[in-house]
């Protein structure tokens, strides 16, 4: 937003609105009659969804799209959501007013980052049609709504608005409007179909915001809805302050020069984030500046050096100064779970796999991977997979091949996870759509469109692990599918076929039926597990039962390991068999020898879910001989379960900490303190 | 030798089937069910009959996987259903039995033809037929014509005497599925050979000309590769008028297929090679050689083609110098023809020229 706006600043001074507009349409998103209408929906919906998160509402909005005139591409769309409302006086700021507020100095994950804001849309609506747009918002506790038509002087470069007054909203049910804002605009425009298309992007929306309900009346009067599918809003993200590593030189000189501070040490550790006592003294040292330094005094030589000093160019005793890594409590992930139902209402599949990666830092900004897999269902085997990208919640939906998220998708091999890659290169064909998702205070595009995130090595990385990570998922389920139809096979073979076999024969021979439990051990041959995960609907808990079978004439013993959805909340209960947890959300249970014919059970119950949240237990085991039904430990993936683990725990020493060994059935482990510390023992 | 069993021999042998299963289960066992290898790899010639007929290999079909599971409980059903019938009386197509399976739940048959091979494994570990088993095919068999007589007893149980000339249509006579001496009595003849001919054009041309007349033999209409009760009947007049056969087909690798079914036996029913193959069957076109003497017009072989013609090469049946020059004639030509690419020279070239040439090299005309 602070490019564009500056931009916005210098140039409205001297050139017309609608001469600049015309200039800088490609990366106002304005460029093309479909993309305008996309744009336009983007920044009226964005609006929508940041109010209510602010507000703390659950967002519904409803989208409508009209064609006014056809030969002239004349569309009219309207946007209402039940946000919390903009009072009267300052409807005409937000619609009208191109530089309203800064987030300078709060830096925090936002969609606003993206798009030159509804402003824009006044705007292009102005210029194209003529007409200014009409903008109904009521507050709670006021009886009515406000209402105004807002405008732009083209020759003053000044918001206009008309027709101000105030009237009762009625709901379409004819009930009050409690509260909410409605905006209608008519603007040149065309409606399209397909992969970049108002119904895509509302449907991307919808995916990386569960809790948010949108309706949407295309053109031709057909009603899409995407249901409210959790009722948790996302977490309230906190501002941080820059971190050393981020900044450049303009925005340091403006931080110093706005500064009242009396001391370049205070500056330094009240301004930026991840400069503790000890830091802020050795930056001083290392930009060769006195500490006592009035910041506002220092110049331009000074402001370099301390630059300087922050990008670690400058040393202190052959070192360059220590920094802290920002706090990452800024960011605002969707979360597994949520991602797993957003994508589960939209694409209807077989399976689906999320994850979210701790979060990491990049050159002083903290960011989080989120990925999300969906395989099988009604989705083209023969077609690439559908690319979902987002940042910051909001979808990408143009200069796919460009963009770094794509790049960590055709990073993998995904031939050894079960989908169809030619020559390892490129998006992997299949019936699967990908979902990437980067969260961060500060997303870097490759340009002012805002379509594709710039390279950044880090962040690939990050990504295509999480996705390693996933593609094994897939692997899994493949694996397992296969298995289970072939033990399905196998019981069905001694439950039904074998015993009509034995009944048959012998009455054809007209001798007794013989008993079957020789040959039953012989056909399977193998030790048996079955799992069944159910949603039980009068304790509202999840009811896990693992059955093993020893089908095999030898007594076998195994250590099994299931997964539960502990980072979602879950909490195992009513676990019997014992047993310890191994892992962030893997239990396993030493068991007792199975004797040959014999069987075992394991049951347990998971609270802390809701309905759907968790259908299908992975099942692991530990021993010699091969489980059907499930799938032999994988050590390298509980070595990764734990390394996220200490990652969550303290970030910044995510990379430097050794792998430890894993241990098989080790002690519970201690949750590690979870307050901040600092490299050299101190707080934070 | 496979020979004709009384329904109490029909069941005794059936029952030593149940019986290995049900002593498998009795011993802790899976269930298994001992037939022969039915590929070419396991047929051998047979000196004492002079057919090919299945060799030692065996294969166990047992109950460890889900689909042989089923099939031995679906030959549990056939049993019991041939048993009933054999009780009642009755008997049923092949097909019937196919939807009367629909009935057997676990035990149903998936296709038609699951139950046909079936059928044909319940002969070949009981050296029952499935005359035996009171099932019958749908299959039609052949036509035939010429100045032969036969003895056919209608659904009244009335003996028919039929000249195959004089007593029947353009159609000829038409042969059916049973043609064992308890349907089908041969009498009387005034022939010097039989042919076989594959496809109904070149039959009705043949006829049209006036070849069986003139040539004093009975035409047969093979009607592709030839049901059993065809082949059946083709060795009953070798043998029992003691006649020469010659096989006039296509020269294509699936014709050579059809000869040898005829004169060795057929893969599928080695079991009961001995009593439905002719060996003394002569080929007598389409040759390799001939697409080259006679010029004929031809098309260039399918990879299929060239796929059947490389198996034939290692096919026991086709182990003799003279087929192996065949077959690699026509690899190398690339080509194949159809028996009525003859008429390029006019229609009455394969009456007045063609047979009558490859005839005498027989010593027949």
């Amino acid at each position: 937003m602070t490019g564009i706006a500056q931009k916005l600043a210098s140039n409205q001074k001297q050139v017309a609105i609608s001469e600049f507009f015309e200039k800088n349409k490609h990366f106002l998103g304005f460029d093309s009659l479909a993309r305008s209408l996309i744009t336009a929906v983007k920044e009226a919906v964005d609006n929508a969804l940041d109010a209510c998160e602010e507000a703390r509402i659950l967002p519904t909005i409803r989208v409508v799209i009209e064609k006014i005139d056809v030969k002239k591409d004349i569309i009219k769309l309207i946007v209402e959501d039940n946000g919390p409302g903009i009072p009267q006086k300052s409807i005409e700021k937000v619609f009208g007013q191109l530089l309203f507020g800064s987030r300078f100095h709060a830096i925090r994950q936002s969609r606003g980052q993206q798009g030159i804001g509804i402003t824009g849309v006044v705007m292009y609506c102005q210029l194209t049609t003529g007409r200014t747009t009409h903008v109904r918002s009521k507050i709670s506790g006021e009886p009515t709504a406000a209402v105004v038509d807002i405008g732009l002087d083209t020759r003053k470069n000044k918001a206009t608005k008309s027709n101000q007054g105030r009237e009762i909203w009625y709901n379409e049910d004819g009930s009050a409007k409690e509260h909410g804002t409605e905006v209608t605009a008519q603007m040149k425009a065309k409606y399209q179909k397909g992969r970049q298309s108002v119904w895509q992007y509302l449907r991307m929306t919808s995916i990386v915001n569960p809790h948010a309900e949108i309706t949407f009346t295309d053109p031709e009067g057909e009603v899409h809805h995407w249901p409210r599918v959790t009722e948790r809003l996302p977490t309230k993200v906190e501002g941080i302050k820059p971190h050393p590593h981020g900044i450049e030189l303009g925005q340091l000189q403006r931080m110093a020069s706005e500064s009242t501070d009396s001391r370049l040490t205070v500056f330094l550790r009240m301004n930026f984030s991840g400069v503790s006592a000890r830091a802020s003294k050795e930056l001083c040292v290392a930009a060769e500046i006195d500490e006592k330094t009035k910041p506002k005094s220092m110049n331009a030589d000074q402001i370099r050096a301390l630059l300087e000093a922050f990008q670690g160019e400058r040393h202190v005793k052959g070192k360059p100064v220590k920094l802290l890594n920002p706090p990452t409590n800024c960011l605002s992930p969707i979360e597994e779970m949520l991602i797993k139902k957003g994508l589960s209402k939209t694409i209807d599949s077989r399976f689906i796999s999320t994850l979210t990666r701790a979060p990491a830092v990049t050159q002083g900004n903290p960011y989080q991977v989120e990925v999300g897999l969906i395989f099988g269902g009604n989705m083209a085997a023969d077609k690439p997979v559908e690319v979902l990208r987002f940042a910051n919640r909001v979808p990408l939906m143009y200069q796919q091949g460009g963009c770094l998220l794509t790049k960590a998708i055709e990073s993998v091999d995904w031939r050894q996870y079960g989908l169809d890659q030619p020559g390892a290169k490129g998006v992997p064909k299949g019936p699967a759509a990908i979902l990437v998702h980067l969260a961060s205070t500060n997303v870097q595009f490759t340009s002012e469109a805002k379509e594709a995130l710039a390279d950044n090595g880090e962040v690939i990385e990050e990504a295509r692990k999480a996705m390693l990570e996933m593609g094994r998922g897939l692997r899994k389920h493949l694996e397992k599918k296969k298995k289970m139809a072939k033990t399905k096979e196998k019981f069905e073979l001694i439950n039904d076929i074998l015993p009509a076999i034995a009944e048959k024969s012998a009455h054809i021979l007209g001798r007794p039926v013989p008993d079957l439990a020789g040959s039953i051990t012989k056909i399977m041959s193998a030790v048996i597990s079955e799992t069944s995960t159910t949603w039980n609907k009068e304790t509202k808990q999840t009811d896990v039962m693992i059955t093993l079978f020893n089908y095999t004439s030898r007594v076998r013993a195994y250590t099994i390991l299931a997964t539960w959805p502990e980072k979602a909340g879950a909490e195992m209960i009513n676990n019997e068999t014992g047993g310890r947890k191994e892992a962030t959300g893997v239990w396993a249970w030493k068991l007792p020898s199975l004797e040959p014919g014999e069987r075992t059970v394991i049951t347990y119950s998971l609270s802390g879910l809701e309905r759907g949240d968790w259908t299908e237990t992975d099942v692991f085991f530990r021993g010699s001989q091969d489980v059907i039904g499930a799938s032999k430990m994988d050590e390298k993936f509980l070595e990764e379960i734990r390394r996220q683990e200490r990652a969550l725990s303290d970030p910044g020493d995510a990379d430097s900490t050794p792998e430890e060994p894993a241990e098989p059935m080790g002690e519970p482990t201690v949750a590690p303190p979870t307050g901040q510390t600092t490299l050299f023992g101190g707080d934070v | 030798m496979t020979r004709r069993h009384t329904p109490e021999e029909t069941k005794q042998a059936m029952h030593l089937i149940v019986g290995e299963m049900y002593d498998r289960i009795v011993k802790g066992e899976p269930p298994t069910m001992t037939l022969p290898v039915r590929t070419k790899n396991n047929i051998g010639f047979d000196k004492k009959l002079g057919v090919y007929k299945y060799g030692k290999k065996q294969s166990i079909r047992d109950a460890t996987s889900l689909g042989s599971a089923k099939q031995l409980l679906r030959a549990l059903h056939v049993v019991e259903f041939i048993e009933e019938m054999l009780v009642a009386g009755k008997s049923s197509t092949l097909r019937e039995m196919y939807y009367i399976s629909e009935a057997w739940g676990l035990g149903k048959f998936g296709s038609q033809n699951e139950s046909n091979n079936l059928a044909e494994d319940l002969e070949i570990v009981t050296k029952c037929l499935r005359e035996d088993f009171k099932l019958r095919p749908e299959e039609d068999g052949a036509r035939m014509i010429g100045n032969l007589t036969l003895r056919e007893r209608n659904r009244r149980g009335e003996w028919m005497r039929i000249n195959a000339r004089d007593d029947v249509g353009d159609s000829g006579y038409g042969v059916p599925y049973n043609v064992e001496a308890e349907k089908i009595e041969l009498l009387e003849h005034d022939i010097d050979f039989i042919m076989a001919i594959e496809t109904g054009g070149m039959f009705d041309r043949l006829i049209e000309n006036g070849f069986d007349e003139e040539y004093r033999c009975g035409l047969l209409h093979l009607k592709g590769q030839p049901a059993r009760s065809t082949r059946r009947i083709m060795k009953r007049m070798s043998e029992e008028w003691d006649l020469p056969v010659v096989v006039f087909l296509d020269g294509d690798p699936w014709s050579f297929r059809i000869f040898a079914s005829i004169a060795y036996g057929a893969i599928k029913t080695a079991h009961i090679s001995e009593y439905l193959a002719t060996p003394s069957a002569t080929y007598l076109g389409i040759t390799a050689d001939d697409i080259v003497a006679y010029d004929l017009p031809n098309d260039d072989l399918s990879k299929k083609d060239i796929e059947a013609l490389n198996a034939e090469l290692t096919d026991p049946r086709f182990a003799d110098g003279w087929w192996q020059e065949q077959i690699n004639m026509m690899l190398e030509l690339g080509k194949k023809a159809e028996q009525q690419s003859l008429a390029k020279y006019g229609l009455d070239f394969v009456t007045e020229t063609y047979l009558p040439e490859k005839l005498a090299e027989l010593g027949l005309a």
